[in-house]
């Protein structure tokens, strides 16, 4: 369980495989503290205290809820759990519902049936629910389990609060089947419609099998992790760390174990600046529409110019024909000299108000859609093909340093140009979404902030595919502009 | 196969002592947790007349799990699939030990009388059961004549 370690300072000089990938994630940090020398002013719109925490460490954490708890009202563990289960860890919030009114809170809590005053009669007795059928309800020696059909001696038939009596045998038996099928603390009463909760304590007395207690076990964790406003599980497939937040806020967690970048509230992939909502909507719009829009993101185009079919093959968007060396726009496949100041003329999509009829307005809705999608898509396939790229800078690196052409740190603002490239172009992907979603008031004012990361980022793709000619002042440079806009954006339109 | 549990047996014996009216359930004589069901069409439904056959199967860890219930015959209804498959919240999460063979073919009777197009497992027949009913109880009528009423 190990991947949770802090970012380590950076032992410059021996650079393995390994760091280089560490230093190819689009949330590297590294380039804040670069940042951070020329502008310590305005705080980072990304900024958010996450942290890693072993299993150990989030048992802490809800034990000293559940503690809180039990001191406070006088309540078994397995009672408090459930309490904050239900009431997403609020120890105020738990503590003084049960003071307004313990009748209610037991039964939201559902401990006891709506309606029923025993908890107030025997308050210091709610956690003995394990306690033999009231005898005073059942003739314990004629008593007849409803499941089993067999008389039952007395010592061996149990009730929740509600009073549902059945044998301990079945109590077992239907327990092992609940927890079989992923049930914990969600298992209810075995009568039909009751619903009751048969909570840790009273599930683990039962002599149930150690395989089923473990079991048991592991899922109530799961479950109290996932009932946690402050704790998420990383989204990796096979990654079981836990990440707390001070708030649940859509901010991005960066798994250092299995590299999951993910949205903290929501846990989709990462989405700044689109919000948590606008971004299920996009997903799903995007596999309903998929078809249609697979068409539009074929991986060649035509030259402009001399017609020649192009394979785009790199991430950058600044295409130059290989025949006729036209230098042109891979997305709106104008020519890239007028992109250079006026870019956003490019990704900005005009409204066509001439929407005459519903047909008409279909398409345009579709037009626009594709609009967004095809751009969407477009820098998504441009970050796969960057990570080629960075394959061959570390090739490249790797035979200058051999053929003693400077060392690893000479060359390391290459891995990090290549890192602020992912980071930058990530940004720019989700931009679409926001952008397909927003009023157009601000619009305007958003499409061009998007034209101009976008125009910084193609210029950084750039000169970063063509490093060895390109000035290493000048590269630096661009990173500076590229991050700065990055980070604008984020500033004016990102909200956790 | 373990000793049949007490509960089976005496499921069993009242089925066979005091039959629920518009339904037989019989064992297999070579596997006493298998039943024939069949159960009658019921009146004022688009199943009447007709004669249904089920198969009706009760898992190892019955009666922690609900019994498995399955059309033979065909049968046109929004909850009831191709397959035969049942939708019925009882034989599902709503499952509990409590319940009997008894109350699940009951309420698969209910079913019938009263079938429920906004919870379908066939979704083109619930469709039609809720754009146009009288069409699709005329089918379920025809389907009832074609496939629940031979002898
Ligand atoms: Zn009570
Ligand atoms: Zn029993
Ligand atoms: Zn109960
Ligand atoms: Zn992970
Ligand atoms: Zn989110
Ligand atoms: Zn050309
Ligand atoms: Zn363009």
């Amino acid at each position: 369980m190990d991947g949770c370690a802090e970012d380590s300072a950076d032992s410059e000089g021996d650079y393995s495989e390994d760091d280089f990938d560490s230093y190819y994630h689009p949330g590297g940090d590294y380039i804040d503290t670069e940042d951070g020398q020329t502008s310590a002013d305005s705080a980072d719109p990304e900024l958010f205290p996450v942290e890693c925490l072993t299993i150990e460490q989030v048992e802490n954490l809800l034990n000293e809820a559940v503690n809180a708890v039990c001191h406070s009202l006088n309540t078994s563990p397995s009672l408090a759990k459930l309490f904050l289960l239900i009431h997403s860890w609020d120890v105020q919030k738990v503590i003084s519902g049960y003071k307004a009114d313990v009748s209610s809170f037991l039964a939201t809590s559902r401990v006891i049936t709506a309606g029923c005053n025993c908890a107030l009669a025997q308050p210091s007795l709610l956690h003995n629910h394990l306690a033999p059928a009231a005898a005073d309800t059942v003739n314990e020696d004629s008593f007849v389990c409803p499941v089993c059909t067999c008389a039952a001696p007395g010592k061996s038939a149990l009730s929740l609060k509600c009073q549902h009596v059945f044998c301990v045998d079945c109590w077992t038996a239907y327990v092992q089947v609940k927890i079989s099928e992923g049930l914990s603390t969600d298992i209810t009463c075995m009568a039909q419609n009751c619903d009751l909760l048969v909570h840790e304590e009273v599930a683990l007395q039962l002599p149930i099998s150690n395989y089923h207690k473990l079991q048991y076990q592991h899922f109530s964790f799961h479950n109290y992790v996932m009932s946690h406003p402050q704790l998420r599980y990383c989204v990796g497939p096979n990654c079981s760390l836990v990440f707390k937040a001070p708030e649940a806020l859509a901010k991005r967690v960066v798994c250092r174990q299995c590299t999951s970048v993910f949205c903290f509230k929501c846990g989709n992939s990462y989405h700044a600046p689109t919000d948590c909502g606008t971004i299920k909507n996009w997903l799903t719009k995007c596999a309903d529409d998929s078809e249609t829009a697979n068409y539009f993101s074929a991986h060649t185009k035509d030259c402009p110019n001399c017609n020649i079919c192009i394979e785009k093959n790199g991430g950058c968007n600044h295409m130059q024909c290989y025949k006729c060396k036209h230098d042109f726009c891979w997305m709106c496949l104008g020519d890239w000299k007028g992109h250079g100041t006026e870019y956003y003329e490019c990704s900005r999509y005009k409204e066509n108000s001439e929407t005459a009829n519903e047909s008409a307005k279909a398409r345009a809705a579709l037009r626009k859609y594709l609009h967004y999608y095809e751009r969407w898509q477009n820098h998504a396939k441009s970050l796969k093909l960057e990570e080629k790229t960075l394959e061959k800078i570390k090739e490249r690196i790797n035979q200058k340093v051999m053929n003693g052409s400077g060392t690893w740190i000479d060359w390391q603002y290459l891995l990090d140009a290549a890192a602020l490239l992912a980071k930058c172009r990530y940004t720019l992907q989700y931009t679409y979404p926001y952008a397909y979603y927003m009023n157009q008031e601000s619009k305007n004012l958003f499409e061009y902030q998007q034209a101009q990361l976008e125009a910084e980022i193609e210029n950084l793709s750039w000169k970063i595919e063509r490093a060895e000619t390109t000035d290493r002042g000048d590269l630096e440079n661009q990173m500076y502009i590229a991050e700065k806009r990055r980070k604008t954006l984020l500033k004016d339109f990102f909200q956790t | 196969m373990s000793a049949l549990p007490r509960r089976i047996i005496k499921e069993t014996q009242r089925l066979m002592a005091e039959p629920v009216p518009g339904i037989s359930a019989v064992p297999d004589e070579s596997n006493a947790r298998y039943f024939h069901v069949i159960v009658t069409g019921p009146e004022d439904s688009p199943f009447e007349g007709g004669l249904f056959k089920l198969e009706l199967f009760l898992p190892e860890d019955y009666p922690m799990s609900a019994p498995k219930v399955r059309f033979i015959t065909k049968i046109y209804h929004p909850n009831i699939d191709k397959l035969g498959r049942i939708c019925l919240d009882i034989l599902k999460d709503k499952w509990s030990p409590a319940l009997q063979i008894r109350t699940v073919l009951l309420s698969i009777q209910a079913l019938l009388s009263a079938p429920n197009p906004d919870d379908p497992l066939a979704n083109d027949v619930a469709e039609l059961w809720k754009i146009n009913e009288s069409e699709a109880i005329r089918n379920a009528k025809e389907w009832t004549r074609k496939y629940a009423m031979e002898n």
